[in-house]
């Protein structure tokens, strides 16, 4: 049936101006091309020049050279203000070689502990849960780049129950650990409900010793020698002394007092202690850390906490921080 | 239901009772109407009450108070005096204290009923239960007492007991002997009860854990043809025209069945021993829970099997039978039991140089002596703090033939023992599955080859690289607990001097 036909009402050929100061966009009801070309190059809906895909490969090597090089300038920039680093070694794997590390001066076993019965000399540590020694695990890294360890964790029956990463602290077991005699020196550690941490080593000749900071010292002792210089290992040893007791066990007032002292002390020297990393470092860094996130820090406390995780050896307590 | 009479003998089964003449006539003191009494062929019967229902003694606690309850127990002892009689009533392992008054439900004959009741007896009480101010110490229901108002004696002990169980709870060990032989009445005591009830929870942890771990029960016979290990220590039994042994160990089926494909087995039965050693730790008949299985790679995988099963035990010991330990502990005070997970695993030559240091001179392949072993687990206790560990890589020369030799020293074996508070409990070791390498280690050791000659066909079609161990109930309760004696642990000890009960 014929319909009826209304006039148009509006004409369709009025032209209308377009300001050219704006922008155009493409027609977004339009195919988009199987190339995908960037969309600038489809102005107007007109060809792809040539010349503009040019224009765009070529900007894009020089964004990638320019990321090369910012992450180049970066690691540069690291280890710059890490003193002694020969490399950044958060970038390169960080446990597996024994990579140069910032200690002189190996120590020997027997001189240290005496004479091996043909027993493994197994140093017995017995740990809370509750306050897992960071200090002690760092330790123990630096330990197994020196000397061959056998590691292994054990639960008291005086605890019930201990998290997964406590259980692996201390790394995955050796490939050896079957036969006890092809190692020097054995390092166990056993998470018991002991109120202050306790060290057993050799039940004849030597009493228990107590306490994160003197096992601590012990510890450092297989890893390197104090310093020769009695001033400097005063100086060491009353820094550890600080941050086990007024930084871990100190009120908010001691804490803030100690971060000060640190502050004041790193803007002069880029370590604690020397010339080098010591135990003073590595202790006041776990302390630290444990009392709080690093962005809290005073600015020079800041700077060395950054210098220390990138020599690479506290990567172990890292995981317990979180 | 038995109904008794003062002075009457009640025969439990049918319910009849012949009453002796009485001071007055037949009638249970209280208040209570008797129930109407009638002849039957020319007994006396009484009709039976509705069914009471029992309360037991450690469900009575303060939340009970003012309840009128009926209780059944021993009476474990009785005091009077005057218008009063005190009563202790037990239960197995529990006790309270019980009151009889003479008062609107007790008569003064009551009250001396009561008292003379033989102790021991077991007897029906109808009481209230009352909250005391003052805890009793000397029961386990320390804060409430039952006031009398019914009992009645169930079944009678004689008056003259053959030892006084009080005696039997006292730490010295010369009631010993006499608690042996009356077996039916020194168990009776809550320390005893307590102990054999942790041992029976050790059998059902051991079942439990093994199972969960996909081992199979095995039965293996007792009755065998040829003395496994050496014939120095075996019974002899007459067998029809022949004669037989009773078996050492299940170590021979044992192998078997792994040969037979079942990979991991186990099995709990008597072990026979003919040693005629009088020692605390040793019978002639005891209770061994045998493991056996197969390894893949390592022979460690079998001693971590076997060590993860002892700590599953010892935790589920730990954590469901602390009341049974406290009781125990209150008669035989010991250190609670402590133990390391994963388990401390020591090397014998680790283990001379720490007996070494300590002052102990020793060989390189000698054998620990029983001093030295108690030596060594005190030292070890003081190192690492625990009661249990393995000593692993024993010298090749104080094993028995069948045990594999290490293969990078000549002259150590894949052996292992393991302890618990310095004493022994467990000796296993990785097994020789190739028949020619057992041939030649049982030529080494100058044994008949024609007496073993079934053991060593057993592993000539294709036997997998296996290890096991086995263990003594008794004897792993008792170093649990920190007892003296195994015979405390043995329901029915049989040593070289004891054959009854």
């Amino acid at each position: 049936m014929p319909m009826y036909q209304v006039k148009p009402v509006f004409g369709d050929d009025i032209k209308t101006d377009l300001p050219t100061c704006m922008y155009k966009l493409p027609n977004i009801h339009a195919q988009r091309s199987a190339s995908g070309c960037s969309e600038h190059a489809l102005q107007n809906g007109t060809e792809v020049d040539p010349a503009f895909r040019d224009l765009e490969v070529r900007q894009d090597k020089i964004m990638r050279r320019l990321y090369e090089l910012k992450a180049a300038v970066d690691g540069l920039a690291k280890t710059v203000t890490t003193p002694d680093a020969d490399l950044d070694q958060t970038v390169t794997s960080l446990s597996q070689s024994p990579t140069a590390t910032s200690f002189r001066g190996t120590a020997d076993l027997d001189s240290l502990l005496g004479k091996d019965l043909g027993a493994l000399r197994d140093i017995v540590i017995n740990a809370n849960p509750a306050r897992p020694p960071l200090t002690l695990l760092v330790l123990h890294a630096m330990l197994c780049q020196r000397y061959r360890v056998l590691s292994s964790v054990h639960v008291h029956s005086s605890v019930s129950g201990v998290p997964a990463q406590l259980l692996a602290c201390l790394g995955p077991r050796h490939a050896d650990s079957y036969v006890r005699q092809r190692f020097q020196l054995g390092f166990t550690l056993i998470w018991k409900d002991v109120s202050k941490l306790q060290m057993k080593f050799s039940i004849q000749n030597m009493c228990p010793i107590e306490g994160e900071a003197n096992v601590a010292r012990f510890l450092f002792r297989l890893v390197a020698p104090y310093p020769s210089d009695p001033a400097l290992a005063t100086l060491v040893d009353s820094w550890v002394d600080t941050a086990f007791f007024q930084l871990a066990e100190g009120s908010a007032k001691e804490r803030s007092a100690v971060l000060r002292a640190l502050n004041g002390a790193l803007g002069r020297d880029p370590w604690l202690a020397g010339p080098e990393l010591s135990l003073a470092d590595i202790a006041c860094y776990c302390c630290v850390l444990q009392t709080g996130p690093a962005a809290s820090c005073p600015a020079n406390v800041q700077r060395w906490l950054k210098a220390c995780e990138n020599l690479g050896h506290f990567g172990p307590a890292n995981p317990l921080l979180q | 239901m038995i109904v008794a009479c003062h002075n009457s003998q009640i025969n439990v089964t049918d319910g009849s009772s012949t009453c002796l003449p009485a001071l007055s006539a037949p009638m249970a003191y209280n208040k209570v109407a008797f129930p109407p009494a009638f002849f039957l062929k020319g007994t006396l019967f009484f009709p039976c009450e509705p069914d009471r229902g029992l309360v037991r003694v450690h469900e009575l606690t303060p939340e009970k108070a003012g309840q009128l309850i009926w209780v059944r127990a021993r009476i474990h002892t009785s005091r009077a005096k005057g218008k009063q009689c005190f009563l202790v009533l037990r239960q197995q392992q529990f006790n309270v204290q019980a009151l009889v008054a003479v008062g609107e439900r007790a008569s003064k004959q009551m009250v001396k009923f009561a008292a003379n009741i033989n102790k021991e007896s077991i007897v029906d009480v109808e009481a209230v239960v009352k909250k005391v101010e003052q805890t009793i110490e000397s029961c386990s229901q320390q804060d409430v007492e039952l006031h009398i108002e019914r009992i009645f004696v169930v079944s009678q002990a004689e008056p003259r007991l053959p030892l006084q169980l009080e005696d039997c709870v006292r730490p010295e060990g010369e009631g010993d002997e006499v608690r042996m032989r009356a077996r039916a009445l020194g168990p009776r005591t809550t320390t005893s009860q307590a102990i054999f009830r942790l041992q029976s929870g050790v059998c059902q942890l051991f079942r439990d854990t093994l199972t969960n771990k996909g081992f199979v029960e095995i039965q293996t016979p007792k009755i065998i043809s040829a003395a496994s290990e050496g014939g120095a220590n075996v019974f002899t039994v007459s067998y029809f025209k022949t004669s037989a042994y009773l078996a050492q160990s299940p170590q021979l089926y044992k192998q078997m069945c792994i040969c037979a494909d079942f990979d991991k087995v186990f099995c709990v039965g008597p072990v026979f021993r003919a040693e005629d050693s009088n020692t605390h730790r040793h019978l002639t008949e005891f209770v061994g829970l045998d493991i056996e299985l197969a390894f893949n790679y390592h022979y460690h995988e079998v001693i971590e099997s076997i060590t993860d099963t002892m700590v599953q035990i010892f935790k589920g010991l730990r954590d469901k039978f602390q009341t049974e330990i406290q009781t125990v502990g209150k008669q035989y005070p010991s250190e609670p039991f402590k133990f390391l997970e994963p388990t401390l695993r020591l090397e014998y030559s680790e283990g001379v140089a720490m007996l070494r240091e300590a002052g102990v001179e020793m060989g390189d392949e000698e054998d620990l002596s029983t001093p030295n072993e108690k030596l060594l687990g005190r030292l070890v206790k003081e190192k690492y703090d625990t009661d249990f560990y393995v000593l692993d890589k024993y010298p090749l020369a104080v094993r028995p033939f069948y045990t594999m030799p290490d293969p990078n020293d000549k002259k150590y074996s894949n052996s292992y023992d393991m302890f618990m508070r310095g004493e022994e409990i467990l000796s296993g070791a990785q097994r020789i599955h190739d028949a020619q390498l057992l041939t030649e280690r049982a030529m080494h050791h100058n044994i008949d080859l024609e007496k073993i000659k079934s053991y060593i066909d057993s592993f000539r079609y294709g036997a997998p690289p296996h290890g096991g161990g086995g263990i003594g109930l008794e004897r792993v309760c008792m170093l649990y607990l920190g007892l003296h004696n195994v015979r405390q642990t043995s329901m029915f000890p049989r040593d070289p001097k004891r054959l009854t009960p």
